[in-house]
């Protein structure tokens, strides 16, 4: 059973195994190495402090955990699905043994194995006996949250449907966002401060230790004392809460009892017309309003950029600095960008109604009026309230000129990203429920997200010359040249999208109906497309990371004289040397950008002229 | 495969002089990589015709109604609808058209009103005139007990039903219309054939593409036969069909394969 399931579940990883996704999961199991590596190092550190080294390997399990809880969400369906088997005659707690079976084939599973042999390290420096226990209860953690993912997951689903479970997982996307990119900001509070020596407050040890994934660092800790009616008692807890999660998880294997929570609609009356919002392109907004509001991966869409600036923003308060807070409307803005760069995927093959009547202008300014309705009040709100209580009262001007530049602009690059880069993803009448079913735009929103930087540019330059030569009208002289680049941007650009969708309208719907651009590949171009996608995400991966905390951060510090080494490689020589690193590291993650977008243009046009290979999917139901 | 027996209706025919055709296909091509879906069809639909498309899977019959109303963009040939192309006067010829497609999405977080008193909007139809429209159209396709019901959620005859109210909503002369009776029930189905025959009394016509051969006998006067990307009879229903039924001729024309007769030997109780 079990075994049947594992090697089915291996036959299915191996014919997904291409492009950009191959390349994300060896990036994932990169990372998952290095932090597994970190896990064990960590196990070893000497503190002067004996205690909190067990709070601290408590804390990185519980991260551990978070990561199983929250990966199935991020990364969309497990490979296995209980509803596949739904139909074959077998009792519903076997089958849940069996798909367990299969859940613990996998890079993750391995990574995790080898991230919790930090508890046996752990044990091994107390004693044999506490090392010897450790094995056990390492792998007990292990099987605890592989159940817990997938319990999670099931239940998940269940709400995932409605809109609050579509901005759950916004906000826990956006979540993953800002701690990936400015989870450094922790590490760097956690060593300014003197935790290390002094310890955490005994509540917040007490705490740490009270959550189930902690349990096999106190049983191990408790056998270093010799207390062992406590060393049994936590690994026993553990098995109980195993046992406790296969027979939610079996139960939840059943046909759903619940029934999935649909979103209504407004009772029969017609909508009402005319007003401000009267004309065709008023049509397209109203209709625009009510997808916002309705459809899940829309409020997802939506929820993702004001969680993302509230995250980004709040971070640097963990060690006190006020500074990014006026910045977090302008973040929303731009993060907005990325977030609806593909709004023509999002409605699918829908297209055809839009080309069928000819309204394709109508469509594009309609969506663009009801972009600036869902992301102008927010962004605009947060950036009055933040730069109030920042009390930072030379970034009045500053926010003052980003913030329409940004929220025009983003109004004119998503109509142009959503048509010239349309990504093809699940259509729109076969994804219900799951706002995580989505076109995997990360390449296209990693570009935009330096792209949106642009519009505000001018409006940018204008405020600082007005600082610079201490001129108060100059710097607010910056308001309206931002507000006039918004619109001239969202108008040229909305302009021509318009014009791609007049012409090229049933390319983008071959496109959509058929999940590849109606350009045909090159011939054998399948392996080409493969090893291009991979190179890309590599490339996109490895760049950010160069760019960023390796290239920027650690020049910033350099040059500000904040001394902290954190992962930072420029950090640990001298500054002398460590300009030159972060800057050739700068250089490098801006190369393998160029590389990525270099691949993606290749694949493009390489894949334009020659015939396709044979045998590929055509139009459904021909 | 048999060669075409009979090709009555072909570009060469009709409309010499005449009121153009209602719909005219001349030459339409579409190759994707090395296979061809639509090869060089020809064909004429007759103004006020009943016409019904049929073929096997994989025939083509989608690829080419998909090109006809300019959804797909033919690598050869043209498509004309009372005359006007499909492809260099999209505005005109699509305000003659009422089109419902198989299997695409619509906008589908909306209710059926709200979907129906959108797209009129879009199309400029008058205030007062779309209201009446749009709820005779729920009312006879019986989606008005759905009211608060979205799109995403409707049965697949359900969005059948709404898919065909947005085609008829602006009134359009020519109908072309992808299996629009799969998945429909028989009482929905048989209120839909009145509509169409009805339609089709008052001077419009319809396209329509199935395989299921009964039904485009009792609803069409005028068949054409697609297999493998080619027209392989085109005409008068009583033509093309001869002395059998419809379903002979298609499986004569079409070539039954005699694997798929013989069935599953151990498949016995």
């Amino acid at each position: 059973m079990a075994g049947v399931l594992i090697r089915m579940k291996l036959t299915v990883v191996k014919n997904s195994m291409t492009g950009g996704r191959a390349a994300w999961m060896l990036v994932g199991a990169l990372l998952g190495l290095l932090f597994a590596a970190a896990t064990i190092w960590l196990s070893l550190v000497e503190l002067p402090n004996r205690e909190v080294l067990g709070d601290l390997l408590a804390g990185v399990f519980g991260m551990w955990t978070l990561g199983w809880l929250v990966g199935p969400l991020w990364g969309g369906s497990a490979v296995l699905r209980a509803d596949h088997f739904m139909l074959l005659p077998m009792p519903r707690r076997r089958l849940a043994l069996g798909l367990l079976g299969a859940a613990f084939v996998g890079i993750t599973t391995a990574v995790t194995a080898l991230g919790f042999a930090g508890l046996i390290t752990y044990g091994a420096r107390q004693g044999l006996a506490p090392g010897l226990l450790a094995v056990p209860v390492a792998a007990l953690q292990l099987v605890f949250v592989v159940l817990l993912s997938r319990v999670a997951y099931a239940l998940f689903g269940v709400v995932a449907a409605s809109r609050a479970g579509a901005a759950v997982t916004g906000v826990l996307f956006a979540a993953m966002l800002v701690l990936t990119q400015s989870g450094w900001m922790i590490v760097v509070a956690v060593m300014y401060s003197d935790i290390l020596e002094t310890g955490f407050s005994h509540p917040t040890t007490v705490a740490l230790r009270a959550v189930p994934s902690s349990w096999g660092v106190v049983a191990v800790d408790a056998a270093g004392r010799g207390d062992w009616p406590l060393a049994i008692a936590a690994p026993a807890g553990l098995a109980a809460l195993c046992v406790l999660l296969l027979l939610v998880w079996s139960v939840e294997l059943g046909t759903p009892r619940r029934a999935r929570a649909t979103i209504r609609g407004s009772a029969g009356r017609a909508p009402v017309s005319g007003g401000p919002l009267g004309g065709t392109t008023g049509a397209v907004v109203r209709k625009e309003l009510r997808t916002w509001w309705r459809d899940p991966l829309r409020t997802t869409t939506a929820v993702v950029p004001i969680v993302w600036a509230l995250g980004t923003a709040l971070l640097p308060l963990t060690f006190d600095a006020r500074l990014l807070l006026p910045w977090a409307g302008p973040a929303l803005a731009l993060f907005a960008i990325t977030s609806a760069c593909n709004l023509y995927s999002q409605d699918g093959t829908a297209l055809w109604q839009t080309l069928t009547i000819g309204a394709e202008r109508a469509d594009v300014r309609g969506r663009q009026w009801a972009y600036l309705i869902v992301f102008a009040p927010p962004a605009v709100a947060l950036s009055v309230a933040f730069t109030w209580w920042s009390g930072a009262a030379w970034a009045w001007p500053w926010v003052a000129a980003a913030v329409p530049a940004l929220l025009g602009g983003g109004a004119g690059l998503i109509a142009h990203s959503s048509v010239f880069g349309l990504v093809p993803g699940p259509d729109a009448h076969k994804r219900p429920s799951n706002p995580l079913e989505r076109a995997d735009t990360t390449g296209r929103s990693n570009v935009l997200f330096w792209v949106g930087l642009v519009p505000p540019a001018p409006a940018l330059a204008v405020v600082y010359l007005g600082t610079r030569w201490d001129e108060r009208w100059l710097s607010w002289a910056g308001l309206p040249v931002g507000v006039l680049t918004g619109v001239v941007v969202a108008w040229v650009l909305g302009g021509l999208a318009i014009r791609k969708l007049t012409e090229d309208g049933p390319d983008l719907l071959h496109a959509m109906r058929t999940g590849r651009p109606t350009v045909s590949r090159a011939a054998g171009g399948a392996g080409v497309a493969r090893k291009g996608g991979t190179v890309e995400g590599l490339s996109w991966g490895l760049g950010s990371i160069l760019l960023i905390p390796q290239g920027i951060v650690p020049l910033v510090f350099i040059l500000s004289d904040i001394d902290v080494r954190s992962w930072f490689l420029a950090m640990y020589v001298r500054p002398l040397l460590g300009v030159p690193i972060a800057v050739a590291s700068m250089l490098a993650g801006i190369a393998l950008y160029a590389r990525a977008v270099m691949t993606r243009v290749d694949d493009r046009t390489g894949r334009a002229g020659a015939p396709a290979p044979a045998g590929e999917r055509e139009l459904e139901s021909v | 495969m048999e060669p075409a027996t009979i090709r009555h209706a072909g570009a060469g025919r009709a409309d010499a002089g005449g009121p153009p055709a209602a719909l005219r296909l001349s030459g339409l091509h579409k190759t994707f990589g090395t296979n061809t879906a639509v090869d060089h069809v020809d064909l004429v639909v007759p103004r006020g015709s009943f016409f019904g498309l049929v073929g096997p899977n994989g025939a083509g019959k989608t690829t080419s109604l998909s090109m006809a109303v300019g959804l797909l963009r033919p690598d050869e040939g043209t498509a004309q609808v009372f005359g006007v192309d499909v492809w260099s006067d999209p505005v005109e010829a699509k305000a003659l058209l009422g089109v419902l497609p198989d299997g695409l999405s619509m906008p589908e977080r909306l209710t059926g009103r709200e979907l129906l008193t959108y797209l009129g909007q879009l199309r400029g139809i008058e205030a007062g005139v779309l209201a009446g429209r749009v709820q005779d159209l729920l009312d006879v396709m019986e989606l008005g007990a759905a009211e608060r019901t979205l799109v995403v959620d409707y049965s697949t005859g359900m969005r059948k039903k709404i898919g065909l109210a947005t085609a008829l909503l602006h009134g359009p002369r020519l109908l072309v219309l992808d299996e629009p009776f799969e998945a429909v029930d028989p009482v929905s189905a048989a209120a839909l054939k009145a509509i169409l025959n009805g339609f089709v009394a008052g001077g419009g016509s319809v396209v329509l593409s199935s395989h299921v051969m009964p039904l485009v006998e009792q609803l069409c006067d005028t068949v054409a036969v697609m297999a493998g990307g080619r027209v392989v009879a085109a005409g008068p229903l009583a033509e093309v069909r001869g002395d059998g039924t419809l379903e002979q001729t298609f499986v004569r024309l079409v070539g039954g394969d005699a694997h798929a007769r013989r069935g599953l030997s151990w498949l016995v109780s």
